[in-house]
């Protein structure tokens, strides 16, 4: 393949594709949606590695997360420092999780996060309450809130902590082998 | 900032309050952020930050740490990483921190941990590793990477797993930094660091081989470069791709998953219809006779008339010897046609055996396990959705599914009286015995009409219009039948009443698949035993045409069907009925119609080999047809539809009755029934197996083939070999 594009140096396209699960074209054409967000802050020329972050409200407004109900959850997941601002590195590595060649133990393992809203590495009842509004829509009351995660926790916690730690979460999806298809 | 009115308006950040929360506390642990080495490996509460750059946990195979022996043993690397599901960094924060503003626990209380834990600092037996493995998969270990730089112990475990690294092959090493949870800066650091280990060690290595290896190592990389630009190139064949993501993201992946289906069911045509056009039909244009047929329109309906005297059906191949040249290489025809079926059905068979084992594997569960609330809400959210209007219906089925779900938890305790129950089981019995019933009336229905079929072909000399018509009364009889009594069952599946409505969903489909089943049964009796032993003068290309119309009729059909049951319901739905709505996609009825064409198509082998070649093209407009159907028409299927146990058992139904099935008729025909004396490439012989067994007795005369006679008579022949095979393929 010539080496036709001025944006990476071969070795930074290189170690892009041994870190994600893209290869030389996707990389290339992510790398254009994330200039699209930002076109007057995102240098065409990234071979000296520039300090580019985008603010979450730009990312936040991609057609693929727009819809999404965690789309904060997961843009603060992937970000450096945890606002939801992300650099390219972050984005690549997002869309590198979220895609379907990523590995099923990685989508979990990154889903725990995304559900641990409170970042300690457990999903506790607070944690569970929030998702099953984001899932719900708030349609539920806040009764109904508490049984539904009283259940889950019941059920998944195996080492009867009172919130699932990420074993627990891990021994769920492998029984539901619908996750994330 | 924008960014917090933004947040606070829309219901759905409802909760963002979370990030100051966590702002004000991550300064707050700043404060503990040491650790021993070996003690930080059961620490992984360090992910009390909030971000991933500060003290982003390093995965570290946990058996890097200890257990160099087991690496000695030629553990793969990569089974190791991808067994450990990145387990476990959170070991720690036990049942002494109740809420997470405690993230540290002294490392004293490390010691007195539960059970499975204190086994972790002995880390000399296996037993031990064994146990963890099976208890939790603790292969990996979470520590900060601010500590790791500072501890000596902790930069060898870096430096360890960079050696384990280097020590793989390429493609191994690659897929392991790809699955490591890191960010890309530390995964592009230890990447580096690994790629001058390497080179570290080659230098070491080559120094009197230098520009050899250096050449080799040149030719690897460039050849590397050289096949990701071929996988790239490669992707773009992917049929409809893009297709699919958008049906995927508007319907989610429960219908996504009949348009899977049809697309693998595609490529196996396409693979089918190359073998036989390339091993039988080719070598046939080459020995061509003429027709003397005229063309008529109609033929493209009955399949008689101007094809019966072309390569469509079994009849027109020649049963001699090919050869262009005079005395140059020569084709047996008899035996390509008999081995090149058999060898398609044996690639067929293992073919669809390794796509079941490998769905069974990957989509196996416990169904009480699934049923669980705990999965229901973390395990069923489809993230592969994009669209506004399906994301709030899918939303709208979850709060649904929960207020029933709640509501279920006082139904199910009560008891259901002696009467009742029994009341129940008579319904079940009485609508059991209707459908099965009205599986018997199509049947018998099939079977008479076919006998009247079979007198028109007999005398076969008429092809006068009104008689190549009634040729098409039997398959379009079929073909309602297939169409409306399934009605009749899901409408019996309505009346009683089921405890789940997953119970109704395979009682429907069981109805359906004997339904069908038993169709295309009573149609390979009658072609086996009543055409076959009839004076007719082509048999094999009688039932050739019979197949040929059925399955053309089917898909007219599925046609008709797909606009009269999504478009006009629509428009009934929307306009006349409002309360109906809109159509949904009824994926099970599609996906057996699917299986039946191809059940068909399996059976017409033997008696036409172009009929891949036909399904194929009716696969393609069929695709199209529902697609354009489903974006128009219907809306996101309202249950949650087990997508992953539910792509198993189509694999599943399409393997056993419908492939064994087929094995079954067309051994029974192969070895039981005499080949029609005038027509065909087996003409004259007593059994189409008999071209075989005469071949054999040819190579035996040869003592340089000696071993294949060898083999046939102490293999093939033999029913020990079969009884084997059965028992290794079981």
């Amino acid at each position: 393949m010539g080496n036709k594009q001025t944006i990476f140096t071969p070795e930074q396209l290189d170690a892009y594709q041994d870190c994600t699960f893209f290869t030389r074209k996707e990389i290339l054409r992510l790398f254009y949606r994330y200039r699209d967000l930002a076109p007057q802050l995102v240098p065409l020329d990234y071979t000296d590695k520039p300090d580019v972050t985008l603010p979450y409200e730009l990312i936040g407004s991609m057609p693929e997360l727009k819809d999404n109900p965690f789309r904060q959850r997961i843009a603060e997941v992937f970000s450096e420092d945890g606002d939801g601002n992300m650099t390219l590195d972050d984005f690549l590595d997002m869309f590198s999780v979220l895609s379907e060649m990523a590995p099923r133990d990685l989508k979990a393992y990154y889903a725990f996060k995304i559900y641990d809203f409170n970042n300690d590495d457990y999903i506790c009842k607070s944690d569970l309450e929030k998702t099953v509004n984001k899932l719900t829509r708030n349609e539920l009351t806040p009764e109904e809130v508490s049984l539904v995660c009283e259940k889950v926790i019941y059920e998944a916690d195996v080492d009867n902590d009172g919130k699932l730690s990420l074993e627990d979460f891990q021994r769920m999806i492998t029984r539901a082998p619908d996750f994330l298809r | 900032m924008s960014y917090y009115n933004e947040a606070f308006e829309n219901p759905d950040y409802h909760f963002s309050e979370t990030l100051e929360i966590d702002r004000g506390r991550s300064s707050q642990k700043n404060l503990f952020s040491h650790q021993s080495p070996y003690d930080s490996s059961l620490h992984g509460s360090s992910g009390e930050y909030s971000g991933r750059g500060q003290n982003y946990p390093l995965a570290i195979p946990m058996a890097s740490m200890r257990h160099d022996s087991e690496y000695s043993e030629g553990l793969p690397r990569v089974n190791v990483l991808s067994e450990s599901p990145y387990g476990n960094s959170v070991a720690v924060n036990l049942s002494f921190e109740p809420e997470p503003e405690l993230p540290y626990s002294p490392p004293s209380t490390f010691h007195l941990m539960d059970g499975p834990y204190t086994h972790r600092m002995s880390d000399v037996s296996e037993d031990s590793f064994i146990r963890r493995r099976n208890r939790i998969p603790p292969d990996e270990i979470f520590m900060t990477t601010s500590s790791l730089f500072e501890t000596d112990a902790v930069c060898k475990e870096e430096e360890k797993l960079v050696g384990n690294l280097a020590s793989m092959s390429t493609s191994e090493r690659i897929k392991a930094i790809q699955k490591m949870p890191e960010t890309m800066k530390k995964k592009r650091e230890i990447r580096n660091k690994v790629l001058k280990e390497i080179t570290k060690k080659s230098r070491h290595r080559t120094t009197q081989h230098s520009c050899c290896t250096q050449c080799l190592q040149g030719i690897v990389v460039s050849f590397r470069r050289f096949g990701n630009s071929l996988s790239e190139h490669l992707h773009l064949l992917q049929l409809w791709h893009k297709t699919l993501k958008i049906i995927g993201a508007k319907f989610g992946t429960s219908v996504l998953s009949y348009f899977i289906f049809l697309k693998w069911l595609l490529a196996f045509n396409i693979f089918s219809f190359l073998i036989n056009f390339s091993f039988i039909t080719i070598p046939q244009f080459v020995a061509a006779e003429p027709n003397n047929l005229s063309f008529m329109g109609l033929e493209l309906f009955t399949g008689s008339g101007y094809f019966q005297q072309t390569v469509l059906y079994y009849g027109f191949y020649t049963n001699a010897t090919i050869s262009k040249i005079e005395n140059g290489p020569t084709y047996n025809m008899q035996l390509a046609y008999i081995f090149t079926v058999g060898i398609y059905f044996v690639i067929c068979f293992l073919i669809l055996l390794f796509s079941m084992a490998k769905s069974f594997c990957r989509n196996f569960i416990n169904p009480q396990a699934y049923s669980g609330n705990a999965s229901k809400l973390l395990c069923t959210w489809d993230f592969n959705i994009t669209n506004e209007k399906a994301v709030k219906l899918k939303q709208k089925n979850l709060s649904t599914q929960i207020k029933e779900d709640l509501t279920e938890v006082n139904r199910e305790v009560l008891d259901f009286s002696v009467t009742e129950r029994v009341v129940r089981i008579v319904i079940h019995l009485v609508s059991w015995v209707a459908s099965l019933g009205t599986a018997v009336a199509a049947c018998a229905g099939v079977y008479f009409l076919s006998i009247n079929n079979l007198k028109l072909f007999v005398k076969e000399h008429k092809n006068d219009l009104e008689s190549q018509a009634a040729m098409l009364v039997l398959p379009i009889v079929a073909s309602l039948l297939n169409t409306f009594v399934p009605f009749f069952y899901s409408w019996l599946g309505h009346l009683e009443r089921f405890q789940t409505p997953g119970q109704q969903i395979y009682v429907t489909i069981t109805r359906n698949v004997i339904l069908k089943i038993s169709i295309v049964g009573i149609l390979c009796y009658y072609w086996l035993n009543i055409v076959a032993a009839s004076e007719s003068q082509c048999w094999e290309t009688l039932v050739g045409q019979d197949i040929y119309r059925l399955v053309l009729v089917d898909f007219i059909f599925c046609l008709l069907g797909s606009f009269f049951g999504e478009f006009l319901r629509r428009i009934i739905g929307t306009t006349v009925c409002v309360s109906l709505g809109p159509p949904e996609f009824d994926i099970g009825r599609n996906v057996l119609d699917l299986i039946y064409a191809q059940t068909l198509t399996w059976i017409g082998i033997l008696f036409s080999p172009l009929l891949p070649g036909i399904q194929m093209i009716s696969f393609s407009i069929v695709f199209y047809v529902k697609k354009v159907s489903l974006m128009m028409n219907c809306h996101p299927p309202r249950k949650v539809w087990r997508t992953a146990q539910m792509t198993t058992s189509f694999m599943f139904l399409l393997f056993f009755p419908s492939f064994l099935g087929v094995l079954s008729v067309i051994g029974v025909t192969v070895w039981r029934l005499k080949p029609s004396e005038e027509c065909g490439p087996f003409r004259g012989l007593s059994s189409m197996y008999a071209a075989v067994s005469e071949w054999i007795k040819i190579l035996d005369n040869y003592s340089a083939s000696k071993w294949v006679v060898w083999i046939y008579h102490n293999l093939i022949t033999s029913e020990l070999f079969f009884f084997i095979l059965s028992v290794f393929v079981l």
